[in-house]
């Protein structure tokens, strides 16, 4: 049964014409391939590569617990009469902090690679390094996306955007035809979503707000 | 050698049938990344993480359905997943897209009717749109679609048919090309 909105003649030229929408090019079978290969690879080998990260997080992650603990513990002992006030713990008192100071880390050395990358292309550094360089960044980013520290739609909006960003360079390497084009993009990209400005404004003034490993 | 065993043999660890099945699948797979997206460094990035992903959980494949079914289940939720995410910055390469196809439309025999299609099909909603190029440009099945979408075949017949007359209205100013 054909309904009243139906027009078969319409539906054949509409079909033609579509064909001239978004028409594919010939497919970068080998390329992609090779990629792939790459990707595989590296994931499989990214347990070892986020061993810092990970021992960081787990020691982080430690010190929250005992913080935790100790808070619990002393609330349930008896208040002195004339004692001196219990001093609150950060940590405790803000479940998010670890990923707020993991954020803060990563917005830090992001900054410097994006503040870096529009130097070294100005100085015709090598593509390879840069995509190597955003890559890891790039792993980073989607860990923070999942994390607890996207929760904040600011944060999140400005993570979403620097992973783009990462992305676009992150494929430099790969599209060596293509470079000044790209990177071009990526800068006019960067610029017309106001990322680094946005990411300076998200780093924290002053010191991280945690004790690192050593500190005293 | 058929694509059962070829699975087979990529589950036991061999490369040479792992690009095999990649030869075999991977046209489709960026053709309707590159429809969907509209960027040839976005499709090839939806491209490869289509096979990365599906090669990472080929043993949850059981072979109920065709592996092609399976595969473009992969591939549009991971390019409709991408496109949600990069939504902000396609929005800025079709300006840039659209900048240049001004100056190149010009040129061409049909510029405005050109223009105007891809207008009216980059205005359709997601899913209408992820309907129409699947079946009426890249010759997808309704069962297919429903399968990769996770929709009845009802529901993605009714899509097209909302697609293509949303389309009728958007380009009724052409009416003389398709009635004549």
């Amino acid at each position: 049964m054909m309904h009243d909105h139906e027009d078969p003649k319409f539906d054949t030229w509409l079909k033609g014409q579509a064909e001239s929408y978004h028409t594919p090019s010939p497919t970068p079978r080998e390329e992609m391939w090779q990629r792939i290969v790459a990707e595989r690879r590296r994931r499989s080998e990214r347990v070892v590569e986020l061993r810092p990260w990970l021992r960081w997080t787990l020691a982080a992650a430690a010190v929250l617990a005992i913080g935790i603990g100790i808070g619990r513990w002393t609330a349930h002992q008896p208040r002195p009469v004339n004692g001196t006030p219990i001093a609150t713990n950060d940590a405790a008192a803000n479940p998010d902090f670890v990923y707020q100071v993991a954020a803060t880390q990563y917005l830090s050395r992001t900054e410097a690679f994006l503040t870096g990358f529009r130097a070294d292309l100005r100085s015709g550094t090598n593509n390879a390094r840069l995509a190597s360089q955003a890559r890891d960044l790039l792993n980073t980013t989607r860990l923070m996306l999942d994390s607890p520290a996207a929760n904040d739609p600011r944060m999140r909006a400005l993570l979403e955007d620097l992973e783009l960003v990462l992305v676009q360079i992150s494929q430099l390497q790969a599209l060596p035809g293509r470079g000044v084009h790209d990177t071009d993009l990526i800068t006019q990209g960067m610029d017309k979503s106001n990322v680094l400005p946005k990411l300076r404004s998200a780093i924290p003034a002053g010191p991280v707000p945690v004790r690192t490993e050593g500190a005293s | 050698m058929d694509e059962r065993e070829l699975i087979t043999r990529v589950r036991a660890g061999d490369g040479a049938a792992e690009r095999a099945l990649y030869d075999a699948h991977v046209d489709r797979v960026y053709r309707l990344a590159y429809r969907l997206a509209g960027d040839d460094a976005l499709a090839q990035d939806f491209t490869q993480e289509t096979f990365i992903r599906a090669f990472g959980k080929l043993d949850t494949f059981r072979g109920d359905s065709a592996f092609s079914t399976w595969l473009h289940t992969i591939t549009t939720t991971v390019v409709l997943n991408g496109l949600r995410k990069v939504k902000r910055f396609h929005q800025r390469e079709t300006n840039i897209d659209a900048a240049h196809a001004v100056g190149v439309t010009r040129r061409e025999a049909e510029p405005d009717l050109k223009a105007r299609l891809k207008q009216a099909i980059d205005a359709l909603p997601t899913g209408y749109r992820t309907v129409f190029l699947m079946h009426d440009v890249e010759g997808y099945t309704h069962e297919e679609i429903g399968v990769a979408l996770g929709v009845e075949t009802g529901t993605s017949k009714a899509q097209l048919s909302r697609a293509r007359a949303k389309l009728r209205v958007a380009l009724a100013d052409f009416a003389g090309e398709w009635t004549t």
